[in-house]
């Protein structure tokens, strides 16, 4: 009897289920942009006024991590802390720093210490942004106590103590920063920094309230309340492994007469084909398009495409035997075919690296794009590599070698590795690769451990100077995961970044060059891609500033029609 | 009550049918039980029809990679994306190298060459990586089954018709070890070990007998204190041979049945493994890492799925019938029906 | 009976104490570190493993843990969502997750129950093909597949349903990935109802009640069915659990924010008080079921009595 009743149960769920479904039809397939009623954090949900509300509806594919700038790491975390909290600079569409908050800035003769004029703003509480607020963030940047994990990029910026500070041979409160009133800011330096400004327009040195951060302990930065804002949007709700989440128009902001937009609602949407299925049913407004996906928009008018700053390319370890042989480095770094990999499997708009310092990353002295300048190197030369492999055979005394290529699980660098895996073997007779793919974590830790033969790995720039990325090859730097070391080079080095040249641009600019030609004759790395970013956005947005090298996304001069 | 001079004319008589109801003796003559069970088994159609595909897809496993120019892993960029084409068959739809009203072949000029099953995104030919990664999955298959009947049978057989402190202990320890997500498990030997054919297997290996053991143990509880257990016991037999002569028999056909699902299921796993990163190293190919590749452009090329869900699911199919035309001729008890 | 569930009750505290253990032993021998981006120096490392406690040893920690865990705090999340209670975050998913898989398991047990009875009370029959047919495609098919074809043309083209999750619409927006993440079940449930029933039907207490002239349907649910159920329980118990829990792909694809997705990016991203947190939970979630499978089968079969084991024999 007992089983009759529960198979009557089980039934009449089931018809509850299917009578529920034509039911509630209608109200499920509005675009939702919603609060939770058990997220603790809901408040009043963005469809206060739908109709005249002007939204942008985001689709991204990563929760939001964090949004307290010295914890965050990553790119939409960044966003939108960048959407919500304005520094000294942001970085316009020509990626050239321009002053936010600071009205006015002086810097000393021997530019080693900046001072920064505030304008009048306020946090979205009411408390106006001032000096303090900005001496509390950097100091609490390199607080061993906060350990961000970002805290090197005061070393970077040249912040007086910085790095000893970072190494735990100096308190955190003797950091080269401080306000002298509520307006004035005083900056020290190390050394002179050229690109000091761009630097620190960085997400790491926003400003935050010493007493509200106090206030919320804890909790600060996990919840709407617990935050506050002093840039074009405000977060109005963050469900807690939500997947959507909302900022609303600042009303408090300096400049919230040049915001159109009412607000901008995040969906977060893991899977590519869903949410280009989602785009094109109107729930989005912006898609980021991966894979295959971007071949059948390319030729739409809402399809864009953003070049960043990230260079993917092969690093050899020299520790392995046979890759400390430069001819062999030669052969592999010339025997694939990298057009093929930017315009047959990427097409994202990658271009083609042949080179270490990306594309519209620095600008010289002499106002012109370092790429213009700077040398230009061979590509792909299956001939020239053959050679070099020849010779490579007969310098190391073998036939035949083989070698496992390191890369991480994510579709498009898996296609790209087993395409040069091909590609090389196919070049290279006697050259064989197996391939090893890992979750990027513990790609890194392999990498950084040099427990590798050859891997795929990837360089984001820090700051707008090619030393972000020329840097990486002097013996002591820690991503030098090849080991690959000259004295000259690590000499040269310190010359352009610390020493007699750094305030001899000029100069400096040359040795940059200099420096970028000796890792590519030593094929201290094999360059691949400059990685571009496909986006599809509606044609009625307009004004977004789709972020640059150096610079995030910014939707604060964004329209909707 | 009724009209008593109700007649009958022979009419109103049919023959009361006993096929439904009425059991039959049959008479068997004495033969073997071998002999017995493979009549039974050649009497089934499905089954046989399931064991001839196996044999079928086997045979390509076998040979079909061997049957053109290309091998599983050459890359041929130019090709990318192409869909199926049979030279002689280009008027019949599905196989005119058409996608989404495009000639792929036309449009980049490739007039003399044809794939069967078109190519994938780094223009590799489907044919031949469709039966290189049924080749793996067979492989897996084969490897789970095994494993999962040798230890997942012996290991409930053993907890169940002991019972008290061994089932307890031997429950305990099954408890402990489903209780960790499979997952946390086998990415860790995954990550520890090298990936690659042996690590998957392993991996798979580690909890795939699980589901087996619980269904041999329920079964062996149903069954220990029947009275055929019983009789057995009198008579003086001992531990081993009455769970595995006069018990075992009778759970055989859910043991098989069970085993056929932990085909799809360890398949489906390497395929799992393989969306996360951790499956058979790239550029081999298993059916369910080509089936979980394909998906992520499913909405653009949905060709490239087509022939690995297709052997997939007639594998799956095939393993099917063959279970039940194992079990009704391996069972003794279905000799009545 | 009270004893017994008492006894076990003690026992899985103890398993779980293991399990806890296992967890943080194999975290332990994990490469890698939730603190290792291409940006980070071996001293700031040193800064965050130390913050964090990670610089303690397995032990330590595992005690800690416990004791922390006592009073409901199960750490903070190192990745995901940096510096969030991670009580917080299983709170917000968990529900989600129940929901769709309980959903699941019903619609699932309810249609595979239905059609393996069918099917074998029509042995050889159209039925019967059909709920073979239905169970093979059901295993055969990668559920992400499902998913995928589903939202396409239910969603996309016909736009019946919702593409995505949406709180505001808890239940028509969970319509697509309850069917998709139902399919094994069906399927599984299906097959063994099928194969149970046809050898119960056969067997001769049925025969022996149809002869006395029981009712048919009073046959098949009273007395067929019964005796059915227990390799059915033993195989669905599991799968229930799995379902509970939440599919990595099906979340993905209908952006649900559950439990099983956060499981897999722990995991590869090293962030380990998630990992313990979502496994932990999921070994609880398990061990209650399977007591209850194991109750459960002593009220469904008589003849089982698992406290006193062997004592009738």
């Amino acid at each position: 009897m007992k089983k009759v009743k529960i198979a009557i149960a089980l039934f009449s769920v089931l018809l509850l289920l299917a009578g529920c479904t034509s039911a509630k039809q209608g109200s499920g397939t509005t675009p939702a942009s919603t609060e939770s009623p058990s997220a603790p954090t809901a408040s009043a949900a963005p469809e206060e006024s739908p109709a005249a509300a002007k939204v942008l509806n985001l689709g991204k594919d990563v929760e939001l991590a964090s949004m307290d700038s010295a914890i965050a790491t990553d790119g939409l975390s960044f966003e939108v802390i960048a959407a919500t909290t304005e520094g000294l600079y942001t970085i316009d569409e020509n990626r050239v720093p321009q002053l936010a908050l600071a009205e006015k800035v002086d810097l000393s003769e021997d530019g080693l210490r900046y001072t920064f004029t505030l304008r009048d703003a306020k946090w979205s509480n009411g408390t106006p942004v001032t000096a303090k607020d900005f001496e509390f963030a950097w100091k609490r940047l390199v607080n061993p106590e906060t350990a961000s994990e970002y805290s090197f990029i005061a070393g970077v910026a040249g912040l007086k103590n910085a790095d000893a500070i970072i190494a735990g041979e100096k308190s955190f409160d003797e950091l080269g920063v401080k306000a002298v009133d509520d307006k004035t800011l005083t900056v020290e330096l190390e050394c002179p920094i050229p690109f000091f400004n761009s630097v620190i327009a960085f997400p790491s040195f926003f400003p935050v309230n010493e007493a509200f951060l106090k206030e919320k302990g804890t909790e600060y930065a996990l919840t709407p309340e617990a935050l506050l804002a002093n840039g074009p949007f405000k977060l109005k709700t963050w469900e807690v492994g939500g997947t959507t989440f909302y900022l609303e128009k600042n009303n408090d902001y300096y400049d919230a007469g040049s915001v159109k937009l009412d607000g901008l609602n995040y969906k977060i949407i893991k899977d590519t084909q869903q949410s280009v299925l989602a785009y094109e049913n109107g729930d989005i407004d912006y898609v980021a398009l991966s894979g295959e996906q971007i071949a059948s928009y390319q030729q739409s008018p809402e399809y864009h495409s953003v070049l960043t700053g990230f260079l993917w390319y092969l690093s050899p370890n020299q520790k392995v035997p046979g890759l400390e042989n430069i001819n062999l480095r030669k052969a592999i770094s010339l025997a694939y075919d990298k057009t093929a990999v930017v315009d047959e499997i990427l097409k994202d708009g990658s271009i083609v690296a042949d080179f270490v310092v990306p594309q519209f990353l620095a600008t010289g002295p002499d106002g012109k794009d370092y790429r213009e300048t700077a040398g230009s190197y061979p590509s792909n030369n299956k001939e020239e590599a053959l050679k070099y492999w020849e010779k490579a055979k007969a310098e190391l005394g073998i036939d035949a070698i083989e070698l496992e290529l390191l890369f991480e699980d994510t579709e498009s660098a898996t296609l790209v590795s087993q395409f040069i895996q091909s590609e090389i073997e196919t070049a290279l007779p006697g050259v064989t690769f197996t391939l090893k793919s890992q979750p990027k974590k513990n790609r890194v830790e392999l990498m950084y451990n040099g427990e590798y033969e050859v891997g795929l790995t990837r360089w984001g720039p820090d700051y707008n100077d090619p030393m972000t990325y020329l840097a990486m090859w002097t013996t002591d730097n820690p991503n030098n995961f090849g080991k690959w070391s000259e004295k000259a080079y690590d000499e040269l080095a310190d010359r352009v970044s610390r020493g007699d040249l750094a305030s001899k641009p000029e100069e400096r600019w040359e040795a940059l060059k200099q420096l970028e030609a000796k890792v590519l004759e030593q094929a201290v790395i094999f360059p691949v891609y400059q990685k571009g970013n496909a986006i599809l956005i509606k044609p009625e947005v307009t004004g977004v500033n789709l972020g640059s090298i150096g610079g995030s996304i910014s939707y604060k001069l964004a329209d909707k029609q | 009550m009724g009209n008593p001079v109700q007649s009958f004319t022979g009419g109103d008589f049919e023959l009361a049918g006993n096929s439904e109801r009425a059991q039959m003796d049959h008479t068997y003559t004495s033969q073997s039980y071998g002999r017995d069970a493979f009549l039974r088994f050649k009497a089934n159609k499905g089954a046989v029809f399931g064991l001839v595909i196996i044999i079928i897809i086997s045979f390509f496993a076998a040979f079909g990679p061997m049957m053109n120019e290309h091998t599983y892993k050459s890359i041929n960029i130019k090709h990318k994306s192409l869909p199926p084409r049979i030279e002689g068959l280009e008027n019949f739809f599905i196989f005119n190298g058409v996608a989404n009203g495009v000639n792929a072949y036309e449009q980049k000029g490739l007039t003399d060459v044809y794939y069967i099953f078109g190519t994938d995104t780094l223009g590799r030919d489907l044919w031949t990586r469709t039966w290189e990664g049924t080749r793996i999955s067979l492989y897996i298959a084969v490897i789970a089954v095994a494993v999962d009947m040798i230890i997942g049978m012996c290991y409930g057989l053993v907890s169940g018709y002991f019972g008290r402190s061994v089932d307890n202990v031997m429950q305990r320890f099954i408890e402990i070890l489903s209780g960790i997500p499979n997952l946390v498990i086998v990415t860790l030997l995954i990550v520890v070990l090298k990936p690659g054919f042996v690590t998957v297997t392993l991996a798979l290996m580690i909890t795939g007998w699980i589901g087996m053991s619980r269904v041999a143990r329920a079964q062996i509880l149903k069954l220990k204190e029947q009275e055929f257990v019983l009789a057995s016991r009198t008579l003086g037999a001992g531990h081993f041979r009455i769970i595995f002569k006069d018990i075992l028999p009778n759970i055989f056909g859910q043991i098989i049945i069970m085993s056929m699902f932990s085909v799809p299921s360890a398949i489906f796993t390497e395929a799992f493994l393989a969306f996360i990163g951790l499956g058979i190293p790239q550029p081999m190919a298993s059916l369910g890492s080509l089936i979980s590749e394909s998906f992520k452009s499913m909405t653009i090329y949905p060709y490239m799925i087509v022939a690995p869900v297709f052997v997939l699911a007639l594998l799956m199919l095939s393993f099917n019938l063959l279970a039940d035309g194992l079990r009704d001729a391996l069972d003794p008890k279905m000799k009545e029906s | 009976m009270r004893n017994y569930v008492l006894k076990r009750l003690g026992l899985a505290v103890v398993t779980l104490l293991v399990i806890l253990l296992a967890l943080f032993l194999m975290l332990e021998l994990m490469p890698g570190s939730p603190f290792n981006d291409e940006k980070i120096t071996q001293a700031q490392r040193a800064v965050l493993d130390a913050k964090y406690g990670l610089d303690q040893p397995v032990f330590n920690r595992f005690v800690h843990y416990i004791k922390a865990m006592l009073s409901g705090d199960f750490g903070v999340s190192y990745v995901i969502q940096k510096n969030m209670p991670i009580s917080a975050m299983l709170e917000a998913r968990l529900p989600v997750s129940i929901q769709i898989g309980f959903q699941a398991v019903l619609l699932g047990t309810a249609i595979g129950l239905l059609l393996g009875i069918v099917a074998a009370l029509k042995h050889n029959s159209f039925a019967d093909s059909l709920t073979t047919f239905i169970s093979v495609i059901g295993v055969s098919f990668p559920s992400y597949v499902f998913a995928l074809a589903l939202s396409y043309f239910l969603g996309w083209k016909l736009k019946w349903f919702p593409l995505l999750y949406s709180s505001a619409a808890p239940f028509v927006s969970t319509v697509l990935p309850t069917i998709a993440l139902s399919m094994f079940t069906i399927a599984t449930v299906a097959r063994f109802t099928r194969s149970e029933m046809i050898e119960v039907l056969s067997s001769e207490y049925i025969r022996l009640s149809e002869s006395k002239g029981v009712g048919s349907a009073r046959l098949i649910i009273v007395h067929a069915l019964r005796n059915a159920l227990i390799p059915i329980i033993t195989v669905l118990a599991p799968l229930v659990v799995a379902l509970m829990i939440g599919s990595l792909v099906i979340e993905q694809i209908f952006a649900i924010p559950g439990i099983g997705s956060l499981l897999v990016t722990a995991i590869q991203i090293n962030d380990y008080n998630v990992i313990i947190a979502v496994s932990f939970l999921y070994s609880i979630m398990f061990i209650a079921i399977m007591l209850a499978v194991d109750i459960l089968y002593g009220v469904i079969d008589p003849r089982i009595r698992l406290a006193k084991g062997e004592k009738h024999g």
